[in-house]
């Protein structure tokens, strides 16, 4: 949908901006747009059966699943169905391409809790039942915490932090230093120090490669108690962006 | 699928233009013998251009096959037709709010412009030769015969000639978001053409509305390949721009 300003990428080991590969790369993928972009003008079975047209995989047994579990009336008009109703169609004809990659761009938006807990749901199941690859994007740090693999944080076009949501909660740690005056202005050199922040008595640094080293060097500091405690992603995204700033 | 999809989305379009020239058409026969009860009453010429208009036109419908070409080929098919091609030629991808959802779909986007493309051509030729059809079959009902080869070639040369209008209008729609500025502005370039034609009196012979009357057909009998040719040649070049435009484009 828009060419690359720089870099390179390769799905399905082809090039993804070359046009006739990004035909092969759209006839295994399943793709909702933000905005749950469908045609207004056809019914619910009418877009089921126009999309199905494109894909030799598509999987009839899921298309009546979904059908009913997400309760989709099969004779409205999709410019009349509400905006819940929407994603769960979009979702629907993501989901039944036969589709090896999904890419969803904030599925869960302007979703109420109850759809938002059924449409992770279905996301989740459908990729372990399908070995299905998810890839999305969202704002909702704490629905990427409940079903993601792996995570990337993305700043201004950079990536500052990619990797497996467990592994990033292993090895990312606060750790608050008290001193009985003003915390020293101490540059911390152990390899993985994300941030340092001083206020007042506290001294807290994040540190992305675990506490043992940052531990070591700040024994030279004397302080009068440390507390090392694990990073949510939220925690992590928040402190990531903030250094970045 | 996707020819079903760009059927349904200009059916409306193609459908009351269809009835409205049906009607013209229809319309253009039946009152023919009062057209004719006017003739005689044309005004002597006075040395100015109006009156010898008038006076040229009235030659031209001394016979019923003359009349039908002033009315028709010359004037209410063309004009009609032309506002058609231009409407057809509208729309789009930058139209339509689906757009990421089109282009989602495993088809390329030289795909996606050549099926919207060949349905708006197949539209036009339908409302080129549909109504005009219906001249040498209603002609009975004033008393009056018209070939039907001569309606179908004249038609070919609505067409063929006027799919120039249609192009541009599909060449404005990549890059304008809306149908009115490609409609507007194309009906723009045909007024242009026209005020162009009548400032050189170059009409019968070398403008495109000319071309697209079969000026030439009517009074020797030869069809106007030169025009037709380059009209053709020119559709092409304009569809050809408007498909790379859109593949190119970022959305």
């Amino acid at each position: 949908m828009v060419r690359p300003s720089g870099g390179s990428a390769r799905v399905f080991e082809l090039p993804a901006d070359v046009p006739a590969s990004s035909v092969e790369i759209r006839r295994r993928t399943g793709f909702v747009s933000e905005d749950k972009d469908l045609i207004d003008y056809m019914t619910v079975a009418e877009i089921v059966r126009f999309t199905s047209a494109f894909y030799p995989r598509w999987r009839r047994d899921l298309e009546q699943t979904y059908l009913r579990r997400f309760e989709l009336p099969p004779d409205r008009k999709v410019k009349l169905l509400s905006r819940g109703t929407r994603t769960k169609l979009a979702l629907l004809l993501a989901l039944c391409r036969g589709a090896e990659l999904l890419v969803l761009d904030e599925p869960t938006s302007g979703l109420d809790p109850a759809m938002i807990e059924g449409v992770l749901q279905a996301l989740v199941a459908h990729a372990a039942g399908e070995g299905t690859t998810v890839f999305f994007s969202s704002h909702q740090i704490a629905e990427v915490d409940q079903i993601a693999d792996r995570v990337a944080i993305i700043e201004r076009g950079r990536t500052l932090v990619a990797g497996a949501l467990d592994d990033l909660r292993e090895r990312y740690r606060r750790v608050q230093l008290v001193f009985d005056g003003a915390a020293p202005a101490a540059p911390f050199r152990a390899p993985g120090v994300v941030r340092v922040r001083r206020q007042g008595r506290v001294l807290t640094v994040l540190s992305s490669d675990g506490a043992e080293r940052v531990l070591d060097e700040a024994r030279a500091l004397a302080p009068v108690a440390t507390d090392v405690a694990p990073m949510s992603l939220k925690d992590i995204f928040l402190e990531t962006v903030a250094a970045e700033e | 699928m996707l020819w079903r999809k760009a059927w349904v989305e200009t059916r409306w379009r193609a459908l009351i233009g269809l009835g409205i020239l049906l009607c013209a058409a229809g319309a253009m026969v039946l009152v023919y013998p009062q057209v004719m009860r006017l003739v005689p009453s044309v005004p002597p010429d006075d040395g100015s251009t109006i009156t010898r208009q008038i006076r040229e036109a009235a030659a031209l419908m001394r016979d019923y096959r003359g009349y039908v070409f002033a009315q028709w080929f010359r004037q209410s098919l063309p004009q009609l037709w032309t506002i058609m091609a231009a409407l057809l030629g509208s729309g789009g991808l930058l139209t339509q709010g689906t757009a990421l959802f089109t282009l989602s779909l495993p088809v390329s986007r030289e795909q996606l412009s050549r099926v919207r493309a060949i349905v708006g051509l197949g539209e036009l030729l339908a409302l080129a030769i549909v109504p005009t059809l219906l001249v040498p079959l209603l002609s009975p009902a004033v008393g009056e015969s018209y070939p039907l080869g001569d309606a179908l070639l004249h038609a070919l040369c609505v067409f063929v000639a006027g799919t120039v209008f249609f192009s541009v209008a599909f060449l404005l729609s990549t890059a304008f978001a809306d149908v009115w500025r490609p409609l507007l502005l194309t009906l723009a370039v045909a007024v242009a053409l026209v005020s162009v034609e009548q400032l050189l009196r170059t009409r019968a012979v070398h403008g495109i509305f000319g071309v697209m009357s079969g000026d030439s057909y009517f009074r020797t009998g030869r069809l106007p390949w030169l025009g037709l040719s380059a009209s053709a040649l020119v559709s092409l070049v304009l569809l050809w721009i408007g498909t790379v435009s859109i593949a190119r484009r970022d959305f």
